[in-house]
């Protein structure tokens, strides 16, 4: 038997090809070294007028399924590396199909060339276009034959400078091939290097690299109206084929939106907006439909409607929660998707600041230890202190949200100080154990001396014999709470804190001022 | 009785006189409240009311140690608070035990009509399946109303609190507990107005 303890000797992994996967890693002047086999497909667009940016965009995304590579080449020229897509579209034919398929839907008719250097590939097709050939003459792979298709063709095609080619014309060099023939340093003397590098780029002597093409990040669709509509009932219908093409647009790029406006236009007056904002990104265009069909029926339209446009906000790209196996609740299965439904629901029909979620600051002062947040997360995510301020903050006298970081004077009324508890900048690493046991006796007199409800501004109480009174006298609790804090953004309190019991029985949390005329406040209720 | 027989009156949707249903509970953080609650606690899905003498009488502490078991376990939904009188005052809540980040506060502006779209968020909350527990300060509610809201309760499986004045004890209810709470020097004072088999009188309880 075979002596099976020896490691089996381990298999060969094989070297990458060169100009696979190391051209997106490393820097141009390394890529261009490399040489890689490339196949650039042109689309010189054919139009009287160059096409619009718009236009231009829309086609770029439908070339973006045969490969992720297209680049422009302004104004009407269109780039696809398209190596790595032949064999899945039957070779040079079948993606030369697809393409012109793609742009006569879009109805951008244009000459097709395919040639191993991009400038080449531009220039066959733009040749192609003058002569009014098309197909299969247009089509180069080997780079062999490169230099000899290209040689009869007119300089004029590389579009330089007219002045360049009227001296070159002088001299008798009025096509490609002749152009190649001249010695280099001359021609790069009397016309320029950058003609030079075109033409070592266009023979593939140099390298051409081309940034694709990166769709704008956003979404913007009009759509004009063959008739005007006066009533809410067709604006849904209308805007859905809009949401369509949303859904496509965010299915690409695999992101969500958190804004979409959509905007109505009218003959005379300016548009209606209708903005909807989201918690949590969506991409499904029925779930944004059933939302932004809510919004547009609550809408007041002042005109009948010409055209409407819909547009995004910044696209938030998106990660795919896998199904859960359990519901909700049931055996440790986690929150589901259904909570960022409901608080859209619930924000488009009482408003975005209606929904709202609860933070603490680390803050002596009351009413600035608690703020509201608006960004509600689904998961159990902390947000940190510091985002927290700044969002969405309760209602301040002065309206600006604390800074959580000040040093506080605030004494118990047993007189030793409170600083320590609760600020972290007074924390330090020898003192962890001992906060850590002083915080849990802290916090469960915490649990006595706060409030379940606040008031968000204190309520004047009225006086009699130097007690406050609430619908009768009201019996003050155990000792007072000092709190005196705040001196450093111009909202200082000093106050004497009690817990007080009404003649109902409720308890009551209410302060005193320290400062003249000691009057008595409001501030909370327990319970 | 025969076997069959008494393995079909264990079920949870039958409820035989004086003897006290058998549902899932969640248990209320108080052992004299659970002695006389049915099932051992407050029902984890349904509508249930709680009418106290005035605002601030404990019916919130009443509830808050349940509210802290639901919002810390790992698989918790979001607790909602619809329409509260005032603020909820964070730091309190978290002393006790509340994992803020499950608590969400729908708060519907004045110029909406409060009372109608206060109605309307909670049956949205109730139904959708999203929260564990929604409570609901509403000021008035008609039978017809409790009842559609019990009802999308049940479907979603939560348990919905309805905070309404001492004086709606008069009217018929289809909740399924009404609870008055009155305080006291220590504590409060519960009493079960309604309830499927619960105690009878009051209990006192004690915040600690």
């Amino acid at each position: 038997m075979e002596d099976s303890t020896a490691a089996p000797a381990p298999r060969p992994v094989p070297a990458p090809r060169s100009g696979d996967l190391l051209r997106p890693i490393l820097g141009r002047a390394d890529a261009a070294r490399m040489a890689p086999a490339e196949l650039w497909l042109a689309v010189h667009l054919a139009a009287p007028s160059p096409p619009s940016q718009q236009d231009l965009e829309r086609l770029v995304v439908r070339a973006q399924r045969l490969t992720p590579r297209v680049s422009l080449d302004p104004p009407d020229g269109l780039l696809l590396e398209v190596k790595g897509s032949l064999h899945l579209f039957g070779g040079v034919e079948g993606l030369s199909r697809e393409m012109a398929g793609e742009c006569s839907r879009l109805r951008m008719p244009g000459t097709l060339a395919v040639a191993p250097t991009p400038l080449a590939a531009l220039v066959l097709a733009r040749a192609g276009r003058k002569a009014g050939i098309s197909g299969s003459l247009l089509i180069i792979t080997d780079p062999a034959q490169l230099v000899g298709r290209l040689s009869p063709l007119p300089l004029a095609m590389l579009r330089w400078p007219q002045d360049t080619l009227d001296r070159l014309a002088r001299i008798g060099v009025r096509t490609i091939g002749e152009a190649l023939r001249l010695p280099r340093a001359g021609f790069a003397r009397r016309f320029g290097t950058a003609q030079l590098q075109a033409l070592d780029r266009l023979v593939g002597r140099a390298s051409d690299l081309r940034d694709s093409f990166e769709v704008r990040a956003r979404f913007r669709r009009r759509r004009e109206l063959l008739y005007e509509l006066e009533s809410h009932a067709g604006l849904l219908a209308v805007v859905t084929p809009l949401l369509a093409e949303l859904g496509e647009f965010l299915e690409a790029r695999q992101c969500g939106v958190l804004l979409l406006e959509c905007r109505l236009q009218h003959r005379n007056v300016p548009p209606t907006r209708c903005v909807l904002r989201l918690a949590a990104p969506l991409a499904d265009p029925q779930q944004i439909g059933a939302l932004l069909g809510e919004k547009l029926n609550a809408l007041v339209l002042p005109e009948p409607v010409r055209a409407c446009e819909l547009r995004s906000g910044a696209l938030v790209s998106r990660l795919l929660a896998s199904g859960g196996l359990w519901r909700a609740g049931e055996h440790g299965g986690g929150v589901d998707g259904r909570a960022p439904d409901l608080i859209e629901r619930l924000r488009v029909r009482l408003g975005d600041e209606a929904v709202y979620g609860l933070r603490v600051v680390d803050d002596h002062r009351a009413e600035a230890a608690c703020i509201t947040t608006s960004t509600i997360q689904s998961g159990l995510q902390n947000d940190p202190v510091r985002n927290a301020v700044r969002r969405v903050a309760l209602a301040f006298p002065g309206g600006r949200a604390p800074s959580p970081r000040g040093p506080a004077r605030a004494f118990a009324a047993c007189g030793e100080p409170m600083e320590a508890r609760g600020s972290p900048s007074w924390r330090s690493a020898s003192d962890q154990d001992h906060f850590a046991a002083r915080s849990e006796v802290d916090s469960s007199r915490l649990v006595d001396r706060r409030p379940l409800w606040l008031l968000s501004t204190p309520r004047l109480l009225s006086e009699r014999d130097g007690l406050p009174r609430r619908r009768g006298p009201l019996r003050l609790l155990g000792e007072a709470e000092r709190i005196e804090t705040g001196w450093w953004d111009g909202r200082e309190i000093a106050r004497d804190y009690y817990a007080a019991v009404d003649v109902r029985g409720a308890r009551l949390w209410v302060f005193r001022e320290r400062e003249p005329p000691h009057r008595w406040f409001l501030h909370g209720v327990f319970g | 009785m025969s076997r069959d027989l008494s393995r079909l009156l264990e079920h949870p949707a039958i409820w035989r006189g004086r003897s006290a249903a058998r549902t899932k509970t969640l248990p209320s953080g108080f052992a004299a409240l659970d002695e006389g609650l049915p099932g051992g606690g407050w029902p984890h899905a349904g509508l249930i009311e709680i009418l106290p003498t005035c605002f601030g009488a404990g019916e919130l502490s009443l509830l808050l140690p349940a509210l802290a078991a639901v919002t810390r376990r790992p698989e918790a939904r979001w607790c909602a608070w619809v329409a509260p009188p005032l603020q909820p005052f964070g730091p309190a809540l978290a002393a006790r035990g509340v994992a803020l980040e499950r608590v969400l506060v729908v708060n519907p502006p004045k110029k909406v009509v409060k009372g109608k779209s206060s109605l309307w968020a909670f049956e949205q909350a109730l139904r959708s399946g999203a929260c564990d527990i929604a409570l609901a300060w509403l000021r008035s509610a008609l039978p017809r109303q409790i009842r559609r809201l019990h009802l999308a309760a049940e479907r979603g499986d939560t348990l919905g609190v309805l905070f309404r004045p001492r004086e709606a004890a008069r009217d018929s209810s289809p909740a399924v507990l009404r609870v008055a709470v009155e305080p006291t020097a220590p504590g409060a004072r519960v009493t079960l107005l309604k309830s499927r088999g619960g105690a009878r009188g009051s209990i006192e309880l004690a915040w600690h």
